[in-house]
């Protein structure tokens, strides 16, 4: 392979000229979609079979897949436990990125995912074991670790694994002076301040949350209006018009599926319970 | 109490436990192993994870396979063109449950000294944590170097695309592909899914309309820019597209005693460990045959067998390839 050293990718000579979002209003996003709103989705388990479970999810161009092995014998190595370890790997193809090989700069994707992921899954439920989250960025489009996050917690769920709940994951980017939802890669580029926010969406709790760049306290809290009151995190009945479950569940629409004799089943994770507007998702 | 009431375990356990006496009385009456006893009462899984060789035996027997298929059969193959909108050409094939995800980057580089009208690919295989439980991270997998070694010796040696269409300037610049591949599901015939994916992306495969600046360096120009006229001629105007010939196409086979089982599944690789892979090109030349030792020693008529197979699977194949490229010009 000579000449493999000397290779360079093509750059558009005429790049986009960075637009002015302090003067511009009204700016429209790159997709043309509303500054809260997320791309498309699609969602989908069972997409390995050689692992306990996976799944795999798309968000715009988006592409992500996780697979679940376990729980198994954890390495010789470790010391004795008696909950259960989580093990995360978050790694990219070399065609993911625009420039070939970009990926490999997020190193620390796999700990953010074991962060997130933490909280959610009953580490008492398989002592003495392992339980490996592997995840491969098949593209990256932007907000790539919100969508592995989510992804993870389907293949967690697929394969059995007992959680609180569903780990759901979205990023908020402050341009200038607007805040847009599920940002791209190419307005991730422009930010000055992003956020990422982590949490199980039927108990109302958050697992993870971490802001960077540049936010203003009054910024923040809006962007906190904007997370709370988007159907994304929180399930939202249209029968009752109020938030934490779907009106597929709604009690009062379907009274037959109230529990009987008092007490109601054990929450588990229910996949058919994630709360998305757009795609074919659910399983 | 419960686990042992709902499975029929019990009684094969309490068999099990009194296997000596009994092979005793078996080696009376001519019998030698007991497996062959037990597989009456014996649950169809049980016997299946215990006697692994015993149960495919019995099947093959019956000249059909676990999941139904008879030996000569592949499994079902699926394929789909553009899977990755980062590359400049992608393609995502199935077979049965094994699934490949092949990607062509193209990039610029000054050509060799000795070939300086002449391209170049990379290829490389990879065999992500994610496809198999086998794999651990920062452990890579041996066969994955193996494969990445003979799926760069069969496409460049079978000479389907041609080096010098990937010049750009004579001496100056040329490109260089690089092919990734990932198996995303091991499950059997890993390289015949790899070569099909890696030949699918070249097919699929647009180069970009570049041009050349002051400094002698390459960049690519928009759509709109060739329309517009705003610069001057796409340095490889009516060249985006490589002319293949002579693809290559693969089919593995197991070799077991008298049987041969075409596209074996990731079980059937780790129970019968000898291997053939024949690689035929679309005229049905053949190309390469691979038969990495194993415990069965191949004779010429299972040698001409396995490349019989190939040749009915190549025809399959092309099939699916041209449908899989209709569709895309459609769209």
């Amino acid at each position: 392979m000579a000449g493999k050293s000397s290779t360079y990718s093509l750059k558009k000579q005429h790049r986009l000229k960075k637009p002015l979002f302090k003067d511009l209003v009204d700016w429209v996003r790159p997709d043309t979609r509303g500054f809260h709103q997320c791309r498309p989705a699609f969602l989908r388990t069972g997409a390995v079979n050689a692992a306990s479970g996976s799944a795999y999810v798309e968000f715009g161009s988006t592409k992500v897949i996780v697979s679940v092995f376990g729980p198994r014998e954890s390495k010789k190595a470790m010391l004795y436990s008696d909950i259960g370890r989580l093990n995360c790997n978050v790694s990219y193809t070399t065609f993911a990125t625009s420039i070939r090989g970009q990926g490999s700069d997020h190193k620390e994707y796999s700990s953010m995912l074991h962060k997130a992921l933490e909280g959610a899954v009953m580490l008492e439920s398989f002592p003495k074991t392992t339980v490996d989250v592997f995840a491969l960025v098949l593209e990256s489009g932007g907000s790539d670790l919100p969508v592995v996050i989510s992804c993870a917690s389907l293949a967690l769920a697929d394969a059995g694994i007992m959680m609180y709940d569903l780990v759901t994951s979205v990023s908020v980017s402050c341009l200038g002076k607007n805040l847009v939802l599920d940002p791209i890669t190419e307005e991730e580029s422009y930010q000055d301040g992003s956020l990422m926010i982590t949490s199980m969406p039927s108990r109302n709790e958050v697992t993870q949350l971490t802001l960077t760049g540049e936010w203003s306290t009054p910024k923040i809290h809006e962007m906190a209006r904007v997370i709370t009151t988007t159907r994304w995190l929180r399930p939202y009945c249209d029968y009752i018009e109020d938030e934490g479950h779907l009106r597929s569940t709604c009690f009062k629409l379907h009274p037959e599926l109230r529990p009987k004799n008092g007490r109601g089943k054990p929450r588990i994770a229910a996949i058919s319970e994630v709360p998305f507007s757009s795609g074919e998702g659910g399983a | 109490m419960r686990f042992f009431k709902k499975t029929t375990w019990a009684p094969s356990l309490r068999r099990l436990s009194g296997l000596r006496r009994e092979e005793k009385q078996e080696d009376i009456m001519g019998l030698t192993d007991a497996s062959g006893d037990l597989a009456g009462e014996m649950e169809v899984d049980a016997f299946r994870r215990l006697f692994p060789l015993r149960f495919y035996e019995r099947h093959l027997l019956e000249s059909i396979r676990p999941d139904a298929r008879p030996l000569g059969k592949a499994r079902d193959t699926t394929m789909a063109l553009g899977a990755v909108a980062s590359a400049d050409g992608s393609a995502l094939v199935k077979i049965g449950h094994t699934t490949m995800l092949a990607a062509i980057k193209m990039e610029v580089m000054t050509p060799a000294s000795e070939s300086p009208g002449e391209g170049c690919i990379a290829i490389d295989f990879h065999m992500p944590p994610i496809c198999s439980p086998l794999i651990r991270p920062g452990r890579p997998a041996e066969a994955a170097p193996v494969l990445s070694k003979q799926l760069t010796d069969i496409i460049l040696s079978s000479e389907m695309v041609d080096l010098k269409e990937l010049c750009l300037i004579p001496g100056k610049a040329a490109w260089m592909a690089y092919l990734d591949i990932y198996c995303l599901d091991a499950d059997g015939a890993l390289f015949d899914a790899a070569l099909l994916s890696a030949v699918a992306a070249f097919s699929h495969l647009c180069i970009p309309a570049v041009s050349v600046n002051d400094e002698g360096r390459v960049f690519a120009i928009s759509e709109e820019q060739i329309e517009g006229k705003s610069l001057k001629e796409p340095l490889n105007k009516g060249k985006r597209k490589l002319t293949l010939s002579c693809t290559p196409l693969a089919l593995t086979c197991i070799l077991h005693k008298k049987y041969i089982l075409a596209d074996p599944t990731a079980e059937e690789e780790s129970i019968m460990e000898t291997l053939a892979t024949v690689v035929l090109d679309m005229s049905g030349r053949l190309v390469s045959f691979y038969k990495p030792g194993g415990t069965f020693l191949a004779y010429t008529s299972a040698v001409q067998d396995c490349i019989s197979l190939t040749r009915q699977r190549v025809k399959e194949l092309q099939e699916i390839l041209t449908e899989a490229i209709a569709d895309l010009e459609l769209d």
